[in-house]
């Protein structure tokens, strides 16, 4: 579905990713690595946010390269961002329907889409007349969520959903993670490894912008460097 | 609601204050209110440029101007009635509009506000320089009939074609809060206005959608400019001191509130036509329209610092 081949990519001349190939099919997967290893820089580059220095990212077949952001999400890639990046003065409701409203396959059926939206998280259809700008941290990340569900993706891109939020949020978040790759693939950026764990298939472990490890679910939870260095043990 | 509540005694002393200037001057409230309309639908436009693309936009006086000039050219060329010439006139400024979005704003956008304001500041030097260029710095004006229109009541007897521009800026109000709230591209530029990259995320074309609200704004000018024309003396300066009273109505108004332009409009419009009724007093009118700016951003900002 999503093949990055060999991108290099950075900030004005500072280099970030080095040589970083990734292909995501029908999966979940989970992109590890400390602060700074480029994980956020992955993510922009695949939505068009910044532009690579080299290598190719196809998406179904189609390069992505020289697209915009609102051409991505088009093409249903939907983005569930560090900060969230919600229309504050605005319903949740209204929020998540925007989430359709530009999206040519989803517009038609955002009623049922915000049906399904509301069954994964009940507490925003109590909220949904509630401002965006007013809910607490957790709930807005479960908007951002819900938001990019409501564009019907094939492909949701989450980078750290688990950021600032209290170790209860955390664990549902990644429970409905968990309920959602069966029906969609899923690309998640994570420092918060153990959580995570339970929602993906496969992993990769990202530092200084280089891929240095790479296996499954289980394999990553016996695999003795990663025990060492992000689970504690 | 609380926010209605704490509106409650504002309305009372409003309208304590509109039955006494009524008593003691009719006119004034008659030409505050005309004046009203002229400032609001002067500022409704810049207005929507700077509550979505969140730039001030420094020409816009100068934007006014032009208009008013295309639309004079027009109605002297092919002997149209100025609120004819309206239509190509509108159809002018929305190539006008794009072409300096495309070319200029666009590009500033992603800068440092600093480099906006020069940006813009910069383009109503030209704007108004060009016109010089073309048309000298004589003063033209088209003399039309209805204008001098009036109407008595009882003792008193008023102008009435200036409350075109309370019509207008009514129309305008309420066609920029259907725009906003009922069109596609409406209800894209809220999103974008509040979050530009959100917006992008959920498949909104930001920089399709900028272009158009600043194309629509220049042509809600231009609009103004129209009728403008018909009531006031064109020179290549005439635009700029609108620039800065529209930007100080939507610093008052508080940035992105339509309706809120509206009735600053008005407060301000019935306090210059107040001075304007005492005697020996007109020269006062431009202080009193910014000391009470002044006061009311001042008073704003102790009140935000306070929560």
């Amino acid at each position: 579905m999503l093949k990055i081949d060999n991108l290099v990519c950075g900030y004005g001349r500072m280099q970030v990713l080095e040589n970083v190939s990734l292909e995501i099919g029908a999966e979940s997967v989970g992109l590890f690595g400390p602060n700074g290893a480029g994980k956020s820089t992955l993510i922009s580059a695949t939505m068009g946010m910044i532009k690579p220095w080299k290598g190719s990212i196809e998406f179904n077949g189609e390069s992505l390269l020289g697209k915009e952001t609102y051409q991505m999400a088009r093409l249903g890639i939907a983005l569930v961002p560090q900060e969230r990046e919600l229309f504050p003065g605005m319903s949740v409701e209204d929020n998540l329907m925007l989430g359709a409203a530009y999206i040519p396959h989803a517009q038609a059926k955002s009623e049922q889409q915000i049906e399904k939206v509301f069954t994964l998280f009940p507490i925003l259809k109590e909220r949904r007349k509630q401002y965006a700008g007013t809910m607490s941290g957790g709930q807005q990340r479960m908007v951002a969520i819900a938001r990019a569900l409501m564009s019907d993706p094939k492909l949701l891109i989450l980078d750290e959903p688990s950021l600032g939020l209290q170790p209860s949020i955390v664990a549902e978040v990644f429970d409905v993670l968990k309920e959602l790759k069966k029906t969609v693939s899923i690309l998640v950026t994570e420092q918060n490894v153990r959580e995570s764990l339970k929602a993906i298939d496969r992993g990769c472990v990202l530092e200084n912008g280089k891929i240095v490890l790479e296996d499954s679910a289980d394999g990553l939870k016996t695999n003795p460097y990663v025990l060492k260095s992000y689970l504690g043990l | 609601m609380a926010h209605s509540k704490k509106a409650i005694p504002w309305i009372i002393a409003g309208a304590v204050g509109v039955i006494g200037i009524f008593l003691w001057k009719p006119t004034v409230l008659v030409y505050g209110v005309q004046r009203a309309g002229l400032y609001a639908s002067i500022a409704l436009p810049m207005s929507l440029t700077s509550g979505i693309l969140h730039i001030v936009n420094l020409a816009h006086g100068e934007l006014l101007m032009v208009s008013a000039y295309i639309t004079y050219t027009l109605a002297l060329l092919l002997g149209l009635d100025p609120l004819l010439a309206l239509i190509p006139t509108m159809l002018v400024m929305a190539i006008v509009g794009f072409i300096l979005y495309e070319l200029t704003i666009r590009k500033a956008l992603k800068g440092p506000e600093l480099n906006q304001l020069i940006l813009t500041f910069g383009i109503g030097i030209a704007l108004s320089q060009i016109i010089t260029l073309i048309y000298t710095n004589q003063t033209r004006k088209l003399h039309l009939d209805y204008v001098s229109a009036s109407m008595t009541i009882g003792e008193t007897s008023f102008g009435i074609w200036d409350f075109t521009f309370v019509a207008l800026s009514i129309l305008m109000t309420i066609g920029i809060r259907m725009f906003l709230s009922r069109t596609k591209l409406g209800k894209a530029a809220v999103a974008v206005g509040q979050n530009p990259k959100g917006a992008s995320i959920v498949g909104i074309d930001v920089q399709k959608t900028y272009a158009m609200v600043f194309t629509i704004s220049v042509v809600l000018v231009g609009i103004a400019g129209s009728f403008f024309l018909t009531r006031q003396s064109l020179f290549p300066s005439v635009g700029s001191p609108f620039t800065m009273k529209s930007f100080s109505l939507i610093a008052m108004a508080g940035v992105g509130s339509i309706s809120g332009v509206l009735y600053c409009s008005l407060a301000l419009g019935i306090a210059e036509a107040i001075i304007n009724g005492i005697p020996h007093m007109s020269g006062w009118s431009d202080i009193v329209f910014f000391l009470i700016i002044i006061i009311t951003i001042a008073v704003r900002a102790k009140k935000t610092r306070k929560i």
